[in-house]
């Protein structure tokens, strides 16, 4: 991949891909082969996109069409794909956001569906419903109902841990 | 106050580290981690070496004077390569720029669709593999005549009044039979054993993702 491409194609988007990654992966390692994973396929794909969606969106179908159907490392067979090696230490800190509230919800969200997960990522990225069913796939009426299924489900999540 | 998720979510990302993108190195290089690209990996190192085998086997086959196990064997695995190929040609196709649903499920039928063929393939392949074995021995040279002749000729000495087919006994005929209807019956089944081994909760997660998605559609 030249890097003309990723700078000018991937990494204006790069707040998307990191957002959704960070919701399937429970590592600073996953996450990053995940983020490379994502941007290998954008790449890939990238002859396939007919501009009959906007490039957001197609960047958005890629990653989550990649994150549902990545095949999870096993920890005893971690490779790194990331030339810096990562210490146990920087990864632990690596992972989390400064902020704590944010933390919380990630883990709130990690504990959904995989669906969910796309659903309410989504959403909480102001998409419209009629934007989250063509991403994904579905009816667009269904939508409204699930997203509110699925914030209280957060908020129950949420309170247990806060309480 | 109590704040809501959408809050939660904007506040949390306008700090500087919350969207620091990991470095990229040399991504072109890398082994994908992608369900799709390592069906393909696999397939195609599968392919190679099917092919490989076979054509060693040939070789071999004609050295040790079972030429007839060696042909049929390259024949038949040729003809599965072949239709193999065809196969990871439609994996090319899946464009991941599809909405979730119409990915997986092109994912879905396409997994679908090689399972069924390779499942069809094995009911024959494992009898023909048994069968081309039998015959590669039954007619491989053994000092001037065939071993398996020479081998009914043995059976005659100890049991002359054993009943014949065409110069082969009816018992081995029937042993014959059974291990071929077994292979035949086992042959889907085996395949799919060994799928499931390597491919079963990658299989499983999909139809649950399908589920999940068919279940908002509806």
């Amino acid at each position: 991949m030249s890097s003309d491409f990723y700078k000018t194609s991937i990494l204006p988007f790069a707040g998307i891909i990191i957002k959704l990654c960070r919701a399937y992966t429970n590592s600073q390692e996953d996450f990053e082969d995940y983020y490379q994973e994502v941007c290998l396929q954008i790449w890939r794909s990238k002859d396939n996109f007919r501009e009959e969606s906007q490039w957001s969106t197609w960047v958005y179908r890629i990653s989550l069409n990649v994150c549902l159907t990545l095949l999870k490392k096993k920890k005893n067979n971690v490779q790194h794909f990331v030339s810096d090696s990562i210490t146990a230490e920087e990864t632990e800190d690596n992972f989390a956001f400064s902020d704590e509230s944010l933390n919380l919800l990630y883990d709130a969200i990690r504990k959904l569906s995989e669906i969910d997960r796309a659903v309410i990522m989504l959403y909480l990225e102001e998409k419209s419903q009629k934007e989250i069913a063509e991403i994904i796939g579905t009816n667009p009426n269904n939508i409204g109902v699930r997203v509110k299924r699925i914030k209280i489900r957060l908020k129950k999540i949420l309170d247990g841990k806060i309480n | 106050m109590e704040k809501s998720i959408e809050n939660i979510w904007k506040e949390g990302f306008l700090e500087s580290d919350a969207l620091v993108a990991p470095k990229v190195n040399n991504l072109y290089n890398q082994k994908s981690i992608h369900i799709i690209d390592k069906f393909k990996r696999m397939f195609k190192i599968n392919l190679i070496a099917i092919v490989a085998f076979s054509f060693v086997f040939l070789v071999v086959s004609f050295f040790v004077g079972i030429p007839i196990t060696g042909i049929i064997f390259f024949v038949t695995l040729s003809v599965l390569v072949i239709i193999n190929k065809k196969l990871l040609k439609g994996l090319d196709k899946i464009n991941k720029g599809l909405s979730s649903y119409q990915y997986l499920k092109t994912f879905n039928e396409w997994m679908k669709e090689q399972i069924a063929i390779n499942k069809k393939m094995s009911t024959f392949l494992y009898p023909i593999i048994f069968m081309a074995m039998v015959l590669g021995f039954w007619f491989k040279d053994a000092k001037g005549m065939p071993l398996g002749e020479r081998l009914v000729n043995k059976i005659l000495y100890s049991f002359p009044d054993i009943y014949l087919i065409y110069g082969v006994p009816l018992i081995g005929i029937i042993i014959m039979v059974l291990i071929l209807g077994l292979l035949v019956f086992f042959g889907g089944r085996i395949y799919m054993w060994d799928f499931n081994i390597v491919y079963g909760r990658v299989f499983k997660k999909l139809k649950e993702l399908m589920t999940d998605i068919e279940s908002l559609r509806s």
